[in-house]
């Protein structure tokens, strides 16, 4: 008896030593269904993404006059849209589009979020002040009014420039449209990861611990990415992962409203705008071409959302109980 | 001996919403090399902010150095810039706080913590400062130390992690330990625990030690010389020994009458001391300790004592102290 309750003990101790604290996370977010749908879907849109030239049976602009607005077929999966452009590899390439933007996106919103937040929720006093003062602006505009003013504003300004620099293809081409979206959801974005970037170094700064590092030595840089950052890096970890759905949301908006990505350039948003305005005169194998792009959408957000929740539950478990 | 360091007239305040905090009033002492220092006072009274001050780690704003010279080896540690108070923190001078709880960070892994001063301060590779790690941890008696170089300070217990913030203070070697309570948040046992390991490691090593405690009781087994501090000021100043047989000061006479004794023969009652320490804020004129004090004349609270000798090596800030010792030495005999 005593045997058996030491053994136990002992195994009991020894899992506790090997448990990493990444690994319990990982473990809870696998335990967690919805979390893993979204997972998935996430993998799959990358994946398609990554391979979409290898994927779509045809090219993305790849214009057919004779197959305008057909219904699905063995040529065709999803069917045509008016210009017999193929919709399946117009979804497939839609997938490169958005998981571009969202990657840069978060890239801009990182780099301007995380710093200045830290920097306002460290320094304190004027410094907060002015950094605190821009967010409020970047928050005063309703929504997304704000991304679209600026990329609005932003696009005539960019297209100017390169025609300027001898650039006229480029400006031709529409990959400028790309930089138009990333700058205006860039620049918007990072507002809100970095108050809360600010709030959570203004916690955790007060905590022994820092004290503890500067009386090592530690040079103040140091104790902000170190030893203050990563005690906040599981709430910073969830609100990215809610927000990359929102980002991908927001360029089907602009892209949708003729602001952002532009046609031929393929973005689901710009893919429901052009089919939308047939619905009728070619429904119904305008079903296929405008709810299609719509629904993968609403799986990205659901899936983001679903994994965003996971990480929540798994990074502060102490909550979700 | 040679005189390690020296703080001279050091005035530390914060400025808050309600005024001026006055909570370090003009400090002088010394630390010879190898000597320990006990710091002793009540919550408030200035201890750690002192010592703080000493670090240059006072947040500041709202606090505030406002004089005073802190010379270590020479220098005057007020004046050097930035990098250079920094080459001294955690190498020469290191520090164990009070909380083991809450002064590891939760994230990092008990490794990365002892290497952290390891690597900035002697320029070792992350290799070299694992192999010393492991030496350190040995060193304060952490068993399979080895295995417990990756673990998280969640995984550690109270005692064990107090034994951890030493291995840290002590890996550059410091010439001096400044040890804020450390003993405060443990349980007696493990107390005798740790306080043994910081005296067996200073017979090995020789640093010197500044040890601050609200307890007499932890500070007479470890101390050469002890200073008590009340309000912000140094009122006694004595050797150990000094001090226990010979108080000089009403407020020092007082801790010793709140200590419990073992050795005592009959069962002596414990006499808190009275009232409240003064309001930082809005200093008395007088003597801080006037308000609470069995002994205090007309003139106590009109001027502010400064210390004097009372004694060989043992200084007191108070008028009457003459009169004190003859009541206390007629009492004793009674």
């Amino acid at each position: 008896m005593t045997q058996t309750t030491l053994s136990e003990f002992q195994r009991a101790e020894d899992s506790s030593r090997m448990r990493s604290p990444w690994l319990q996370i990982v473990r809870r977010i696998v335990k967690n269904k919805f979390a893993l749908v979204g997972i998935l879907v996430i993998f799959l849109i990358v994946f398609v993404a990554l391979f979409a030239n290898v994927l779509a049976p045809y090219g993305y602009d790849a214009q057919n006059l004779d197959a305008k607005e057909q219904p699905p077929s063995s040529a065709h999966w999803l069917g045509t849209d008016a210009l017999g452009r193929d919709m399946l590899s117009r979804l497939i390439f839609g997938a490169r589009s958005a998981v571009f933007v969202v990657l840069l996106v978060t890239t801009v919103n990182l780099v301007l979020g995380v710093p200045l937040g830290a920097i306002a929720g460290y320094y304190g006093g004027w410094v907060d002040a002015l950094i605190m003062r821009i967010v409020e602006i970047l928050f005063a505009f309703p929504g997304l009014l704000f991304v679209f003013m600026i990329a609005a504003t932003v696009k005539p300004v960019i297209l100017g420039w390169a025609r300027a620099n001898g650039l006229a293809d480029l400006a031709r081409s529409g990959y400028l449209d790309y930089a138009v979206v990333i700058i205006a959801l860039g620049f918007v974005g990072w507002g809100g990861l970095a108050r809360f970037v600010r709030d959570q170094v203004m916690a955790v700064k007060v905590r022994d611990f820092v004290l503890g590092a500067f009386a090592v030595g530690v040079p103040t840089w140091k104790v902000i990415y170190r030893h203050i950052l990563p005690n906040a890096l599981a709430p910073i970890i969830v609100l990215l992962s809610a927000g990359m759905g929102f980002i991908a949301l927001s360029e089907g908006y602009l892209s949708y409203l003729g602001i952002g990505l532009q046609p031929p350039n393929p973005s689901w948003g710009n893919m429901m705008a052009e089919n939308a305005g047939r619905y009728w005169r070619t429904f119904p194998q305008s079903i296929w071409l405008v709810w299609v792009p719509a629904l993968i959408l609403t799986s990205i957000v659901l899936a983001f959302a679903f994994l965003g929740d996971a990480l929540n539950e798994a990074l502060n478990p102490e909550i979700s109980d | 001996m040679a005189t390690l360091l020296e703080v001279k007239g050091l005035k530390t305040e914060f400025h808050t919403q309600d005024g001026i905090v006055h909570a370090v009033n003009g400090v002088s002492f010394t630390v010879d090399e190898g000597e320990t220092l006990g710091l002793v006072g009540e919550s408030g009274c200035g201890k750690s902010v002192s010592m703080l001050s000493v670090m240059r780690l006072i947040p500041m704003p709202p606090g505030k150095i406002a004089s005073g010279e802190v010379l270590f080896q020479g220098r005057d540690l007020l004046k050097v810039d930035d990098e250079e108070i920094r080459s001294v923190r955690g190498n020469k001078i290191a520090m164990v706080f009070q909380d083991p709880m809450t002064s590891l960070n939760p994230v990092l892994t008990i490794g990365t913590q002892i290497g952290e001063a390891l690597e900035l301060h002697l320029g070792m590779t992350k290799e070299q400062a694992r192999k010393r790690s492991v030496d350190l941890l040995k060193m304060v008696g952490i068993p399979e130390a080895e295995n417990r170089l990756d673990d998280y300070p969640h995984q550690f217990s109270g005692g064990m992690r107090q034994r951890v913030m030493i291995a840290m203070a002590l890996s550059c070697s410091p010439q001096l330990l400044i040890a804020d309570e450390p003993t405060t948040a443990l349980d007696v046992t493990i107390q005798a625990q740790i306080t043994d390991i910081v005296k067996r490691l200073k017979r090995e090593l020789g640093m010197a030690i500044i040890w601050i405690t609200h307890d007499l009781g932890v500070i007479a087994g470890l101390a050469d010389r002890i200073n008590v501090m009340y309000a912000g000021f140094i009122i006694e100043s004595a050797s150990n020994k000094e001090l226990f047989a010979n108080p000089l000061h009403p407020y020092t006479l007082g801790l010793l009458g709140s200590i419990p004794r073992l050795d005592e023969a009959h069962k002596a009652k414990l006499t808190p001391i009275e009232g409240l320490p003064p309001d930082l804020i809005e200093m008395p004129k007088g003597c801080p300790f006037y308000d609470r004090c069995h002994y205090r004349t007309e003139k106590c609270g009109t001027a502010n004592p400064a210390l004097e000798l009372g004694n060989v090596r043992h200084w007191v800030a108070c008028w009457n102290w003459q009169s004190v010792q003859k009541q206390h030495a007629a009492a004793k005999s009674s």
